[in-house]
């Protein structure tokens, strides 16, 4: 354990240290790259503000990305079942959810801000349909590809259809669902934050992050990008958390 | 008791005949293997047995009603594939009795003597991936008794354990069919364990499998590992193994 907590942290000291000699030689105008240690002390500020505090910027983003998710998730999940345990809804529905599928979310940006104008649910609604769709194929795929043998033994064991379907398919799916739980999570943060920048808002890190572009307060910038780092992170990890526990089975 | 009548099976796409017109009679209580060429079409059998697999042709009874509608045990070769790895052990010996709607203070008192019994006990609250190949099996093997099932088939149960292992087990079985004086079908490519378990041990032919004889085991019960160097056992076996390769 205590090696391997050696080895996390090179590769973060080996960046900081790069970044630091290039900004200390001058390799890169300090416009474009401030130093790490300007960038600090600004993100510090930043947070510290009593007035346009990034931490806002941070919760504002947090809390559109938490509204798409769970409803891309709501929705997206009892979808994508009935789609993988009936045969006949996945004939009506597959060829649509492939064909809305390839189309890349932020193409339909024009189409959204006309159905649902600039405010939030406009953001939320673009973030929403491309975890949606990630969503319904995973739990899809979860269901189809449950193993046989397992269903078979249950079957012998006399096992209702009911009780067949929620005592062993939907578990032999869960590893699946939260897989696509999981890639739909990071899908929304990236959209809630390229929607921030482009369509009206006066508030998110998106906002921010171009913002402070337009205006060259580059040490702004990286702060705001940063803070979007760790918000990416910092859900991974819970999520992951939450995948241990209900899912310890998975990969074992 | 077990009528099985004719029994044939084609399946379609690509046609593979796999079963041709089985007959065999098993009386209440006893022990047969079977014992064939790998892909032979043993495992087929068994699902029809089961109930799980339609055969082409032919029916099969137990104790005069549709394998659909009596109570069996099925123990499959792949363990770790056939029980559920989100429950824990005492959990997944449970599994049977909960569809039949056993309540529940019932249920645990059944599958915890089950567990003593095979000395499974103390892992009881373990999952599935924390136990050893031969635990695993045991575990299969305390789910499909939980229930009392008239009937336990057996899918080559120990082909994927090591040899003391897979010994261990086949004893452990014995003592378990001793006690409950369950018919029992085993499956196994292995001659040694089809001749020392079994009071019959039926011999299929390569695919589409025909019965090719059927060998009395003579050897007394209960039997134990030391009956391996007998000989009594080595003759009962080489029958067995002549019938084989003819």
């Amino acid at each position: 354990m205590k090696q391997r907590s050696v080895y996390t942290i090179i590769a973060p000291i080996l960046i900081l240290l790069v970044w630091l000699i290039s900004s200390k030689l001058n390799m890169v105008s300090s416009l474009f790259l401030p130093s790490p240690e300007k960038v600090a002390i600004e993100f510090f500020r930043l947070i510290t503000l009593s007035e346009g505090n990034l931490l806002i910027d941070f919760l504002i983003t947090a809390i559109r990305v938490f509204a798409a998710f769970i409803a891309a998730c709501t929705l997206g999940i009892p979808v994508g079942l009935l789609m993988g345990y009936f045969k006949k809804v996945y004939d009506s529905l597959e060829f649509v959810v492939e064909f809305f599928r390839a189309i890349p979310p932020t193409a339909l940006f024009p189409l959204f801000l006309l159905f649902f104008g600039i405010g939030d649910l406009a953001k939320i609604s673009i973030a929403f349909w491309g975890g949606f769709l990630i969503v319904i194929i995973n739990s899809m795929y979860g269901i189809k590809n449950a193993n046989k043998l397992r269903i078979k033994a249950a079957v012998i064991m006399k096992a209702s259809k009911v009780s067949l379907f929620t005592k062993v398919i939907l578990p032999e799916a869960m590893p699946q669902i939260m897989a696509g739980m999981r890639t739909a999570l990071s899908l929304t943060l990236i959209l809630i934050v390229v929607v921030e920048m482009f369509i009206g808002t006066s508030v998110g890190l998106g906002h921010r992050i171009i913002n402070a572009q337009l205006v060259y307060e580059t040490s702004e910038m990286y702060s705001a990008i940063i803070m979007a780092g760790l918000l990416g992170f910092f859900l991974n990890k819970m999520f992951m958390i939450l995948e241990r526990r209900f899912v310890h089975w998975s990969g074992k | 008791m077990i009528q099985i009548d004719n029994i044939t099976k084609v399946f379609q796409d690509p046609k593979t005949e796999v079963l041709d017109r089985i007959n065999l009679h098993i009386k209440e209580g006893e022990f047969i293997s079977i014992f064939g060429p790998n892909g032979c079409g043993k495992t087929t059998l068994l699902y029809i047995i089961a109930g799980v697999v339609a055969p082409t042709q032919g029916s099969v009874l137990i104790n005069d009603s549709h394998p659909r509608k009596s109570d069996v045990g099925f123990i499959f070769q792949n363990y770790s594939e056939a029980l559920f790895p989100w429950r824990s052990v005492i959990k997944n010996v449970e599994f049977g009795m909960e569809t039949r709607n056993i309540d529940k203070r019932k249920r645990r008192k059944i599958a915890e003597s089950l567990l003593k019994k095979t000395n499974l006990f103390k892992y009881k609250d373990r999952y599935i991936y924390q136990l050893s190949g031969g635990m695993k099996q045991l575990t299969a093997i305390c789910r499909a008794l939980a229930y009392n099932p008239g009937v336990l088939l057996l899918d080559e149960p120990f082909s994927s354990l090591d040899y003391s292992i897979a010994r261990k087990m086949e004893m452990e079985l014995l003592r378990i069919w001793e006690e409950t004086k369950k018919t029992t079908i085993l499956v196994s490519h292995n001659a040694d364990e089809a001749v020392l378990l079994a009071d019959r041990v039926i011999v299929l032919s390569e695919r589409p499998a025909r019965i090719k004889g059927i060998v009395d085991v003579e050897l007394p019960r209960p039997r134990n590992l030391d009956m391996l160097f007998s000989r009594e056992f080595f003759e009962t076996r080489n029958k067995v193994l002549r019938l084989f390769g003819r």
